[in-house]
């Protein structure tokens, strides 16, 4: 199976860093898609299917709590499995994010094992 | 007491960063002041318990291998952009992580890394928690402080 992802980072840096983790994860990939904020993401979601979120938290215009939020007020989308990716290792930012549904939190600076592991957490099965 | 759990919390993070997004390593503490010549520095905001400041300073040549080793790409192929994303992108996971260190069970917020340029005065002071390092190419100064202490006002950069 080839997976669609979206990465929302307000850092291009960062976008860029993550697909080259991914990429070198082993799982197939078909698609990445990229947002630079929450609002982006939601518009995108409205277009295109994905089979996992990677957001980070601090963004302007729509922060990732935010995001969050309105992906669980969302009937459909709120099946989308989301995982955050947060400079934030605070006990409290972890358990406000899992409250709204995050499946996972990977912390920068992270190993690229971390990410993937989560990834095959969250998809159920072992890449490559 | 607080000194002391920061600079070491500084000390950790910036290895701890660089290590494991830049697949880059620290050569050693670094000794004697920094010159403000071909500088990128990048100036944090933070609040929480405490709130303060980060500065963040790289010479050209380690923020150009830094920049190569995040993007996976070769430094000649990198614009000054890009390099300015990076060191923001860098001095933003450093400052998170030490303040996830020092307080782990409270909440912060960062502020928008911004690149500042940098005089003498601030290299030197008035910030109270400084760690300096080596890299292979260049080095790396993190300077962080409680209160609201920031760098002089920019004049220009080249980033």
């Amino acid at each position: 199976m080839a997976y669609r992802v979206l990465i929302v980072d307000d850092s291009p840096a960062m976008r860029t860093f993550v697909r080259r983790v991914i990429a070198m994860s082993g799982f197939e990939m078909s698609n990445y898609f990229e947002a630079s904020n929450g609002g982006e993401a939601l518009d995108l979601l409205r277009r295109e299917w994905v089979d996992a979120i990677l957001t980070d938290i601090n963004m302007p215009e729509m922060d990732g709590q935010e995001f969050l939020r309105r992906l669980a007020e969302d009937e459909v989308l709120r099946s989308i499995p989301a995982i955050v990716i947060s400079t934030d290792a605070t006990m409290h930012r972890i358990a406000v994010m899992t409250s709204l549904g995050a499946r996972g939190y990977v912390t920068k600076p992270f190993l690229p094992e971390t990410l993937r592991t989560e990834l095959e957490r969250t998809w159920g099965v072992p890449c490559g | 007491m607080a000194e002391i759990v920061f600079r070491q919390a500084l000390r950790d993070s910036v290895d701890e960063v660089l290590e494991k997004m830049f697949f880059a390593e620290t050569l050693g503490e670094a000794s004697g002041p920094d010159k403000v010549g071909d500088t990128l520095t990048v100036e944090l905001a933070f609040e929480g318990e405490p709130s303060g400041s980060m500065c963040l300073r790289l010479t050209g040549d380690a923020a150009r291998e830094i920049a190569a080793d995040f993007l996976g790409t070769e430094g000649a192929e990198i614009s000054i952009g890009q390099i300015s994303e990076v060191v923001r992108e860098l001095a933003n996971m450093i400052c998170g992580s030490v303040l996830s260190r020092v307080e782990s069970a409270a909440t912060f917020h960062l502020g928008v890394p911004r690149i500042v340029a940098c005089c003498e005065q601030c290299a030197e002071s008035p910030w109270n928690t400084c760690f300096r390092a080596q890299l292979s190419h260049g080095r790396l100064t993190v300077n962080i402080a409680a209160g609201t202490t920031k760098c002089p006002q920019p004049v220009q950069s080249a980033y």
